[in-house]
């Protein structure tokens, strides 16, 4: 399965790439990721215990960055295995500078594999989870590249819990008065 | 096909069950008609903990007339929105996008809660929810919050609802401009799942002259979220809906949507598809309107 | 006697208990202490297994072992597989994978614990270290030279070649006008039994006994063939075959997992239980067709067919199962179709790919073949501009040419052809339907008709022609109290033998229908049987059957006369019994009297003139009971009242009809509506009306399904990728048009029932049928043929 896309992000092409290559940041960046672990020059072991709404499942495996070239491009290729089966996969990112560099446009292409139980019984909306989570990341790491090195980093999952609630909330609020 | 070991609760009030879910969060679903969880679960590609059975909970289930809304219990069957007389009458595209789901098994133990909560992006629910422009009742352990169709669905199986929040209800306006209702669902079935290839829920109120005061349409099975088509609705509004206006407006079905692929329809023919029946779906709804 | 079952659409005396919940599948079988199994199986199509670490799961909750490969499969026989073909490449297929595994869900491991869910849980316990390796999935590609190759020590992943047919191909073709080639696929399908597989096993440590419970199809050949693979004594080993929930062929086999489950069982030497999920079912269950070929048919200026050659490459998966390299064989066989080809040669490539083995889907090679003839002959119309009709009717070979030799070395029983057609264009009104399809055409709509005229090869068979015994063994016998009981090996998967038998017993007997009991399923119980396969069921037990009443009806007779203290020529059967008639009379006045006609193996059913009696009579009843009691028989006579008799079949039967589809196709989806479904089978004589049109509606179902939607979807690495019923699209109610459905009768001599076999007929008819009706539709836009599934964005893109 080929995914690809783009993504503008606000932030510089450097704070972009160096986020992208930071293993604490992809950690952080890559949806469910609970471990990132060096192994070797640019590998890593991975645990990620992810997924869409209620489906979800654990896999380990390596994620190894080649062919980089900073600021410009690099190369991700994953590997895990898991209960609910296993997916591979290797994806190009190459980074354009946009809006005068102030901005980022990340173009990724990547083939994926699946196989086991997703791949099995989850084709009609593997490649909307690919998107969505390609999606998730790149919102992150845009959260990434633009905090102010040394503030602490932004957490995702709690941040957009928060935002959803205060949302909610102001809402709530608007309609109390209007009544 | 057998699941992985879970507790099941079955609380007798929400409050309760709010409260089960806030302690046990990420490790808890809430099971309500099980028709999306309990296969997922059968395949193990969802494991929860607990299952929070809201089933038991008296008044979840109802279709009611207050304050000028209709509302419905989360834990309504579709069968029983296909059923009901009244909603023939006053917002007939509920029962009609209620008899497009599943099968008959399926109509009797599904709800409309359970269905619009997971959110499948080929459900057939969240067009209808998206086109009456419904609003979702939350209930979470800071009380409750109404959550707007059009904000409630958020991506694939994601929407607005936070952790430890439960869906109680869902209100559909009455119609808020005056004239003539007209309203419809279309789909195209996938031949297996029977989920929608494309589903398009058109609601719409034409005036004495039969101008278009204003029309919602919602589009399933389309993208990864069910949408709301608003090229079209663009197109219709201010317009007397000829076969020719019906026809240029729905060529917006699919503007800038990225669509979804799978074994039986690629993306292009799925916008194909979104465009051909809003065409149909808003000639017929015009037709009941007439 | 008149005849008051057979003919008679005579309700199911099966279903009442199946409707109320109230039968018996392998699951609901419950034995006490019985332990449950789980698999361990690959995610991967190709792949080398470096270890399996089994220590998590032996230690978990409620499990009691756990078996690898290399526990099992040098102590278990292969997986059998019974086609014999020259130079056959045999895989040693081992009940679990051992060193490789060769397609998704092939198994590696197996739980046994407590209960199915600790079984489960603990599946997931187990580690496999796999090294994957390049899988090889596409059948032509896998067929090229070069590797990879799934069995190294082949060298190649060719399993077999094969060349058949007669007369000089070469010439037919070079001198035809007209040399049409295209290319065709009939696409992998899934047979879904509704029931999955399932297995119970007990194993009596004291009496040495083991019993197996399995969903199959054949029973007594099962247990012949796991005796073999577990090393039993085969009079120690029993199968039973409860109710089963469909097989279409898929449970014509012997799979690893109920020699397994026996194995267990001797070894813990408790019963073990396997029911298999539909994710297993899909995976692991054989698939059916899986054919890419080519055709080249050479036809004259007027439609006369000179020739036709058919190159295949037959998709057979990883492994053998039981019939799996034999099925593309029944493809070659079928290939004259109901036309007169003077040449025809089948070039078959067996081909091995990393996916699970094709064999019988109901139909079994023979809807493959006719599928490739019904197109062809369209496609001949096509080129010549001829209606459909005409090129058929150009090549029928007439009624007085029967028995027909066949290019393809059959001789088809009888036939007529024409008067199928006839009956099916004058029910479909098939002149006014062309002009109306004019008229569509003009209006802009998109119409097509579509004709399929098939024959199949049923009531297998002879034996020399099948791989373990062609016919099928019945005994009947007259209880004490006169109720009759009949023990088929023909055991049935929802086909109705227990009507449909009693049906024939009822009537032959003079008994009623309740008073009949059709046993079938215990190899205990019945003698040695075949099973229910191939559209056999009827035309070979039936017979059985049939002849083994007649058989019991010469004894009766015998005892009867004595009773009567009457010569045997003075008693006649009807309905009251043994009755003596007035022959003195009749022989006083010079009139001759007829012989009783009590023949055997050729009389007409039940066609036995209305005796005249005196009154002196005695029961069917009173003859059982003399015959039990065996107080006063005549000298010499073996007590009791009781024939088994083993029907050896002298030819298959060669049943044919007519299938004509009308569909319309909505120009702005490509989406395919029926607007005529007409169906002419000619199947000879019918016992059961209503089970005969049960089969055809629903063989068209399946044949629907193959045409419009179904598709086991492996993808470019292997992954079964339409794994479940979500994906895999079947058939359902509110997809299908009405059918129309009339038969004609053409009698067949191979059986005296007359009947020929109706199992497969509807598959085999309408596939080609319902797409040369698409392909009809079409032919405006230019469409010469299409592969199947039809699907309506494929259908959609032709028409923008």
């Amino acid at each position: 399965m080929k995914i690809e896309g783009t993504h503008e992000l606000r932030a510089a092409r450097e704070r972009v790439y160096k986020a992208l290559t930071d293993p604490r940041v992809l950690q952080r960046c890559i949806p469910g990721c609970e471990r990132l672990e060096k192994t070797g020059e640019d590998s890593y072991a991975a645990t990620l215990r992810t997924g869409v709404g209620s489906i979800k499942g654990v896999f380990n495996g390596s994620v190894k960055l080649e062919e980089m070239r900073p600021p410009e491009h690099y190369r991700m290729v994953v590997d895990g295995k898991g209960q609910p089966g296993f997916l591979k996969g290797s994806g190009n990112l190459d980074l354009e500078e946009a809006g005068d560099g102030a901005a980022t446009v990340i173009k990724y292409t990547g083939e994926v594999q699946v196989g086991g139980t997703i791949a099995s019984v989850g084709q009609r909306m593997i490649q909307g989870a690919a998107k969505m989570m390609a999606s998730q990341f790149f919102t992150a790491l845009e959260a990434e590249a633009q905090t102010v090195e040394g503030d602490p980093p932004p957490t995702h999952g709690f941040f957009r819990t928060a935002l959803r609630w205060f949302s909610g909330w102001l809402r709530r609020i608007f309609q109390n008065r209007s009544k | 096909m057998i699941p992985a070991q879970f507790d099941y609760v079955a609380p007798a009030t929400i409050d309760e069950a709010v409260s089960l879910l806030s302690q046990h969060q990420d490790e808890a679903k809430i099971l309500a008609g099980g028709h999306s969880l309990i296969p997922a679960m059968k395949l193990r590609l969802a494991q929860p903990q607990l299952l929070i059975d809201i089933g038991r909970i008296k008044d979840l289930s109802y279709i009611n007339e207050q304050d000028g809304q209709i509302r419905i219990g989360a834990m309504t069957t579709h069968y029983q929105l296909e059923s009901n007389e009244r909603l023939r009458a006053i917002c007939p595209l509920l029962p009609e996008c209620a008899a497009h789901i599943g099968d008959v098994q399926v109509r009797n133990k599904g709800t409309i809660g359970g269905s619009v909560a997971h959110a499948d992006p080929a459900g057939d629910w969240p067009a209808a929810i998206l086109a009456l422009d419904a609003e979702m009742v939350a209930v979470g352990q800071q009380g409750e919050r109404v959550i707007k169709a059009a904000d409630f669905f958020v991506d694939m199986l994601t929407t607005a609802l936070a952790p430890g929040e439960i869906l109680r209800e869902i209100r559909i306006n009455a119609q808020d401009v005056g004239g003539r209702l007209g309203q419809s669902y279309m789909k195209v079935a996938q031949p297996a799942s029977g989920f929608a290839v494309v589903g398009v829920a058109v609601n719409l109120a034409l005036d004495a002259g039969g101008v278009c005061q204003s029309s919602r349409i919602g589009i399933t099975g389309v993208a990864v979220k069910a949408y709301r088509a608003s090229g079209v609705e663009n197109a219709l509004k201010g317009r007397v809906l000829d076969s020719q206006i019906i026809a240029a407006a729905a060529e917006h079905a699919a503007d800038a949507v990225d669509a979804n692929e799978d074994l039986y329809a690629s993306a292009d023919y799925r916008r194909h598809l979104a465009r051909v029946y809003t065409r149909r779906a808003i000639e017929a709804a015009s037709s009941r309107a007439h | 006697m008149a005849k008051k079952f057979v003919g008679q659409s005579i309700k199911r005396t099966e279903d009442p208990r199946l409707i109320k919940g109230l039968g018996h599948y392998v699951d609901d079988i419950k034995l006490p202490e019985t332990l449950h199994v789980a698999f361990v199986r690959s995610m991967y199509a190709h792949a080398r297994v470096k270890e399996v670490d089994v220590s998590e799961a032996i230690n978990a909750p409620g499990v009691v072992a756990v078996y690898t490969g290399a526990d099992a499969s040098a102590l278990i026989g292969p997986v059998p597989c019974a086609s014999a073909l020259p130079d056959l490449k045999v895989p040693d297929h081992r009940v679990l994978a051992t060193d490789k595994v060769y397609f998704v869900g092939h198994p590696i491991a197996a739980v046994v614990a407590t209960n199915a869910y600790a079984a489960r849980d603990a599946v997931d316990l187990i580690m496999v270290d796999y090294e994957e390796l390049t899988p090889v999935v596409d059948v032509e590609e896998a067929a090229a030279e070069g590797g990879p190759f799934i069995h190294e020590k082949f060298g190649d992943n060719i399993a077999y070649k094969l060349t058949a047919g007669e007369g000089d191909i070469d010439a037919a073709l070079a001198g035809a006008d007209h040399v049409i080639k295209q290319r065709i696929v009939n696409q992998r399908l899934a047979p879904i039994a509704m029931e999955p597989r399932g297995v119970l096993a007990r194993y009596l440590p004291g009496e040495e006994e083991l019993t197996i419970w399995s969903s199959t199809q054949i029973p007594h050949l099962l247990r012949t063939q796991l005796a073999l693979m577990i090393g039993m004594p085969e009079n120690k080993l029993r199968v039973i075959t409860p109710e089963v929930g469909g097989g279409f062929g898929s449970k014509l086999n012997v799979y690893a997992e109920e020699a397994l489950l026996g194995w267990i069982s001797m070894r813990l030497a408790k019963p073990v239980k396997w029911i298999e999920t539909r994710r297993e079912n899909m995976q692991a269950t054989i698939h059916g067709r899986g054919q890419v070929g080519y055709l080249e048919i050479g036809c004259m200026n007027d439609g006369t067919l000179a020739g036709l050659r058919y190159n295949v490459f037959a998709d057979l998966g990883a492994y053998y199962q039981l019939l799996t390299p034999a099925i593309p064989t029944l493809t070659g066989l079928m290939l004259s179709g109901c036309y007169k080809i003077p040449a025809i040669q089948i070039n078959v490539t067996g081909v091995f790919t990393n996916k699970v083995a094709t064999d019988a889907y109901r139909g079994a090679g023979r809807p493959e073949a006719t599928y490739v003839v019904e197109r062809a002959l369209d496609l001949v119309a096509q080129e010549l501009s001829m209606d459909v009709v005409e090129v058929r009717r150009k090549n029928f070979p007439a009624p007085e040419e029967f028995p027909f030799h066949t290019a393809t070395g059959l001789f088809y029983d009888s036939g007529n052809y024409e008067g199928a057609l006839k009956k099916a264009l004058e029910m479909s009104d098939y002149a006014k339907l062309r002009e109306e399809q004019a008229k569509a055409r003009a209006e802009g709509r998109i119409v097509g008709i579509g004709v399929s005229t098939y024959v199949e090869i049923c009531a297998l068979g002879p034996s020399q022609a099948m791989p373990a015994g062609g016919w099928e063994s019945a005994t009947v016998r007259i209880e004490p109290t006169g109720k009759v009981t009949i023990m088929t090996g023909a055991s049935p998967h929802g086909q109705g033998q227990e009507t449909s038998f009693a049906q024939i017993a009822a009537d032959e007997l003079g008994v009623d229908i309740k008073d009949v009991t059709v046993i079938h399923g215990d190899t205990s119980i019945v003698q040695y049987g075949i099973g229910t396969f191939g559209s056999r069921a009827t035309a070979v037990g039936g017979t059985a059957v049939f002849i083994a009443i007649q058989k019991l009806k010469e004894k009766a007779h015998k005892i009867a006369s004595h009773l009567l203290q009457a010569d045997a020529t003075n008693v006649a059967f009807g309905e009251s019994g043994f009755s003596l008639q007035k022959a003195k009379a009749a022989v006083a006045s010079g009139v001759e009297v007829p012989e009783p006609d009590l023949p055997v193996g050729q009389a007409p059913a039940g066609a036995l003139p209305e005796p005249e009696t005196d009154g002196k009579h005695v029961t069917l009843q009173d003859v059982a009971l003399a015959a039990h009691l065996a107080k006063d028989l005549p000298p010499d006579m073996e007590p009791g009242l009781s024939v088994t008799y083993f029907f050896e079949p002298k030819n298959f039967t060669f049943p044919f009809g007519t299938h004509i589809a009308v569909v319309e196709i909505d120009r702005e989806t490509g989406d395919i509506k029926f607007q005529r479904y007409v169906a002419v089978d000619d199947c000879g004589k019918v016992i059961n009306p209503m089970l005969v049109d049960g089969q055809i509606q629903g063989g068209i179902v399946q044949a629907l399904g193959q045409a419009l939607y179904e598709e086991v979807v492996y993808d470019e690495q292997g992954q079964l990728v339409t794994g479940t019923l979500m994906d895999y699209a079947i058939p359902k109610a509110a997809m299908l048009p009405h059918f129309e459905l009339a038969r004609t009768e053409t009698p067949t001599d191979v059986n005296p029932l007359g009947v020929k076999g109706v199992g497969e007929a509807g598959t085999i008819g309408a596939t080609p049928c319902i797409v040369n009706a698409v392909v009809d539709a079409l032919a405006p836009f230019g469409v010469r043929h299409l592969d199947m599934p039809l699907k309506p964005e494929t259908i959609w893109k032709l028409i923008h």
